[in-house]
């Protein structure tokens, strides 16, 4: 609980980020599974600038509860698409 | 609880940092780590964490090696040099996180008492330091792995810390560094110097003048 709890604080500031892109990408008529796949490839992307910046010091607050990296990027994807899909849905039938 | 670490073998690039380590760390002992600057004591401590990957490592709890990262055995806490608490974060939802008692808190450090909904990031470098030194000691963890934690903290403040480890010692293993030598030889009760990559045992202080950690006569 306490790990998932800090997860969703990691997730926090990327909610709006991530409604934001949902949007954008259905605006131009993108499947929602496709927009799904291109998450996937953001995460990487989010992974990669923590990886190579000083960002990456702040994993060490989610090491010392015992979250890996991996694990944190894994469910911080799981948690978005579990948002992302009723919002997408809903959405599109809007646009 | 017994903590071996052995066979380390670290080189960044071609250049090789640490080979030769053995510690050994015990319930009940503070272990400190001395050493020159870039002798490699931080690399030693993101090693048994699991923050840094070696060429060769051994560690070993009550004889057993452990082949993961040892961070996911939630055996271990570490206070790396770097503030590691996100400036975002409010003091309560990290002692909440990390199971640690905020009353308690207040009770040791009565002059932060009223930052308990404040964001880390607001409070000054000092203060932002003893926060994380307390989570990092009073978490569930059974190693606790201090990286210079009396940088940059006020002399009144040191104190209580170095009666805190004290304290934390009779249910943990600590392993220590500081280029403060005066408070690590203080708090500990186990010195290690790092020279040339491998790790010696001092069992009387004038080695680390014989190995010129220190100049001759500080000690006296």
């Amino acid at each position: 609980m306490q790990q998932l709890l800090s997860i969703l604080i990691f997730y926090r500031p990327l909610v709006l980020w991530s409604l934001g892109i949902n949007t954008m990408l259905l605006f131009f008529k993108i499947e929602p599974v496709i927009i799904l796949i291109v998450k996937v490839f953001l995460v990487f992307f989010l992974w990669y600038i923590t990886n190579e910046t000083t960002a990456k010091r702040k994993l060490t607050f989610y090491k010392n509860l015992g979250i890996s990296t991996f694990k944190l990027f894994s469910i911080l994807y799981l948690i978005d698409l579990f948002l992302s899909i009723p919002f997408l849905l809903i959405l599109r039938e809007f646009i | 609880m017994i903590l071996e670490i052995d066979n380390i073998e670290l080189y960044f690039k071609k250049k090789l940092i640490l080979n030769g380590i053995y510690l050994k760390i015990e319930t009940g002992e503070i272990t400190g780590i001395l050493g020159s600057n870039g002798c490699g004591k931080s690399c030693l401590l993101n090693i048994i964490f699991g923050n840094l990957k070696p060429k060769y490592k051994l560690v070993r709890i009550n004889s057993k090696p452990i082949l993961e990262p040892l961070y996911k055995t939630k055996l271990v806490s570490y206070l790396p040099q770097y503030n590691f608490i996100s400036k975002y974060i409010k003091l309560k939802t990290a002692f909440k996180l990390y199971k640690v008692n905020w009353e308690v808190f207040t009770k040791h450090f009565e002059t932060l008492s009223i930052y308990k909904n404040t964001k880390f990031g607001l409070l000054s470098g000092g203060e932002q330091r003893i926060i994380e030194i307390y989570l990092i000691l009073k978490t569930s963890g059974h190693i606790v792995l201090l990286d210079e934690p009396f940088n940059g903290v006020a002399p009144l403040h040191v104190e209580k810390i170095k009666n805190l480890i004290k304290l934390e010692k009779n249910q943990k293993c600590i392993i220590l560094t500081d280029h403060r030598y005066s408070e690590v030889i203080d708090v500990c009760n186990k010195l290690y110097l790092i020279k040339n990559g491998c790790t010696k045992l001092i069992n009387n202080l004038t080695e680390l003048e014989d190995y010129k950690y220190l100049n001759s006569g500080t000690l006296t």
